[in-house]
């Protein structure tokens, strides 16, 4: 009896310290860890070929996956809001979305160790935003909206589906030439190409959708020319076409792979390089 | 040669060559936007017919691609209707296809709204209203905005962090909508959308002290001092920056520059004088002896919202591409594993 009557304080003593940023930081640190680890394990896999290291491996990325999801929940219960404002938080967000997109991949089609470069991604986001100040910063007003929250988780997941394409693509190019069995055959990895940039698509579509409906509340227009807005248009059209260029039989194969390496440098400068090199008047530079 | 043409405009080829030439110039033209800020910088101040009669016209060179861009759009949109309205002549062969189709109507109807609201709408960018103010709405003869009350919210900093803008808005006296204009919470209304920007404040007159009287007073607009035998000054009207020119005066900003009041003399409520008086020079000759000496002892402030008032008429077309486009793709994602567990690849062309 006594029992029950001291679960309700014992879980909120619970809840207490998982919210603390010491505990955050050390799960994190062991998600990272964990990550490394699948990823050793999945490369050994990929050239010794035991099956107890690609079992291990699965389980060890589950773990730091889940892991990371604990710390994603904590961090989102603490401060109420999705925490995608700052450097730190978009880094930590954009990882689990590639380590989701990863897992997904590894799920379905147990793709192993050709699907690591979007885990190498999610390393080295995860592992340049472990030294930064994790703090929850305030969200602004204009920022308190479910249509943000769906329109960063969409947009990133999108990227993150387009990264997988991307390192479909190259592989694509490499088995041609190779013809390794350690590598899936050319049709397999054409047919996990062609449904990455498929969903990468439909998640990025609704990202725009609702990225325009939240412009015209907050800002009167559903369109902005700033040139942020502009690429993020590119890339929807782009892909787009994409979709279409499956359907074109000299476009299958090769020539979608390197569309898929294309279409990343396009991506690549409408996160990263117009944030860097220049700056722009979207909202959230 | 009917035939031929309709299989043109349905083509799927034709409508990847669209795509790619348009992708391609809008690459090149962002980066002659990002670098020409004077002429590209206030898009999303003006409608795009506006921008087109003004800067795009001024700058024909650096403007070209961006014409080039929308028409491809446009023939893009029109490939895409033509290749939805194919469809619908097989539809109940291919109804499976419902998805992927819903999100062709979509983009056609998000190009038709979009160059719709261009060419129909209007823009206007921080708009000045104080409470209780009025303002016609651009774009929408006979429409007005009132602001009934505004409230800045603060944090426990006292850092301003959103705005409370109470309004209505009226057809001619009739008030057609009242509502709150907030951050994400802007007035909707027949394709005008009101939205906060920023708000500040405006010195409307002085508190001046009249040693003579021995007592202080807050003279704005509207208010009067009164003074011995029946006599009262009103103030008609306020100007913080005013200067005189050929006999008239004007006011040059809305900062505090050479204040000066349009005052009214009264005695027995009978008006015996009435001219401008600017704070700090001489008097005019009519006031000497009243006793009027005012010392300037604070301003007096109101607090005024600026207000984006847009109007898009064709938004809500918009919206129900978005809505199409969203549900297609749930459909056509829901499609493509059926296909997918079906085994069906695509092998077209
Ligand atoms: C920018 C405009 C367009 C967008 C966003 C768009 C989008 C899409 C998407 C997402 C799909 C599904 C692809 C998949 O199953 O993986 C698709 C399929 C298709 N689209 Fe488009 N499309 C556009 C323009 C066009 C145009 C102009 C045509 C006409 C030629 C066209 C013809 C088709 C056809 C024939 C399919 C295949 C449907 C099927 O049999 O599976 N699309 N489109």
């Amino acid at each position: 009896m006594l029992i029950f009557a001291a679960l309700p304080r014992f879980g909120s003593i619970l809840i207490k310290m998982m919210e603390s940023p010491a505990f955050q930081s050390v799960i994190l640190k062991f998600a990272f860890a964990g990550y490394i680890g699948a990823t050793g394990l999945y490369l050994a896999h990929a050239v010794g070929r035991k099956p107890l290291w690609l079992k291990a491996a699965f389980r060890i990325f589950l773990i730091a996956f889940g892991l990371q999801t604990l710390c994603l929940a904590l961090r989102w219960y603490s401060a109420g809001f999705l925490p995608v404002t700052n450097l730190f938080s978009t880094q930590f967000f954009f990882s689990w979305a590639l380590a989701l997109t990863y897992l997904y991949f590894e799920i379905r089609y147990r793709i192993h160790a050709t699907g690591l470069f979007v885990v190498f991604l999610t390393l080295l986001l995860l592992g340049s935003a472990l030294p930064r100040d994790p703090a929850l910063p305030p969200l602004i007003p204009s920022l308190d909206t479910p249509l943000f929250t769906w329109h960063i988780i969409f947009s990133f997941t999108g990227y993150a589906l387009f990264a997988m394409a991307f390192s479909l693509g190259v592989l694509y190019l490499v088995q041609k030439k190779l013809q390794s069995d350690l590598l899936p055959p050319l049709a397999t990895l054409r047919k996990l190409n062609e449904e990455a940039i498929f969903l990468g698509f439909c998640l990025f579509t609704l990202c725009l959708i609702l990225g325009s409906i939240w412009a015209h509340i907050a800002w009167g227009y559903y369109f902005s020319w700033n040139i942020k807005s502009v690429w993020s248009s590119i890339v929807w059209l782009f892909y787009a076409g994409m979709c279409h260029a499956k359907f074109i039989r000299r476009w299958q194969g090769t020539g979608y792979a390197w569309l898929s390496i294309a279409g990343f440098f396009v991506v690549l400068f409408t996160y990263l390089g117009i944030g860097l090199l220049m700056q722009s008047n979207h909202p959230l530079e | 040669m009917l035939q031929r043409i309709w299989s043109t405009l349905c083509s799927l080829k034709l409508a990847i060559i669209l795509a790619s030439i348009a992708t391609l110039l809008a690459m090149g033209g962002s980066l002659i936007m990002h670098f020409n800020p004077e002429v590209f910088g206030n898009l999303d101040a003006t409608t795009l017919s506006g921008w087109s009669r003004s800067l795009g016209k001024e700058h024909p060179g650096l403007s070209s691609w961006f014409y080039a861009t929308g028409i491809l759009i446009i023939l893009l949109a029109i490939n895409t209707a033509c290749c939805f309205i194919d469809w619908l002549t097989v539809i109940k062969a291919r109804w499976r296809k419902t998805g992927e189709y819903l999100i062709h109507l979509g983009f056609v109807l998000v190009v038709i709204a979009y160059f719709w609201g261009s060419l129909a709408g209007s823009r206007s960018e921080r708009n000045r209203v104080g409470e209780g103010e009025m303002i016609p709405v651009k774009g929408m003869p006979g429409y007005y905005l009132r602001l009934d009350k505004f409230e800045p919210l603060l944090n426990e900093r006292g850092r301003p962090i959103d705005m409370i803008n109470t309004v209505s808005l009226l057809e001619g006296d009739k008030v057609v909508k009242r509502g709150i204009v907030k951050t994400n919470t802007p007035l909707l209304h027949d394709g005008l959308v009101v939205t906060p920007a920023s708000f500040g404040r405006l010195t409307i007159g002085f508190e001046l002290l009249l040693p003579s009287l021995g007592k202080g007073y807050r003279l704005t607009t509207g208010d009067a001092i009164p003074f011995a035998d029946g006599k009262r000054l009103v103030a008609d009207a306020f100007f913080p920056d005013a200067v005189r020119r050929n006999g008239r005066v004007f006011n040059r900003s809305d900062n505090v520059g050479q204040p000066a009041y349009l005052l009214r003399l009264l005695d027995n409520d009978e008006t015996v004088w009435s001219g401008w008086y600017f704070l700090g020079r001489p008097q005019p000759e009519a006031l000497q002896g009243l006793g009027f000496n005012p010392v300037v002892r604070r301003p007096v402030y109101r607090t005024v919202s600026y207000l984006t008032i847009n109007r898009d008429p064709g938004s809500g077309v918009a919206l129900v591409g978005g809505i199409f486009i969203s549900l297609g793709v749930l459909f056509a994602l829901f499609s493509f594993y059926y296909k997918r567990s079906r085994g069906d690849r695509p092998e077209i062309e």
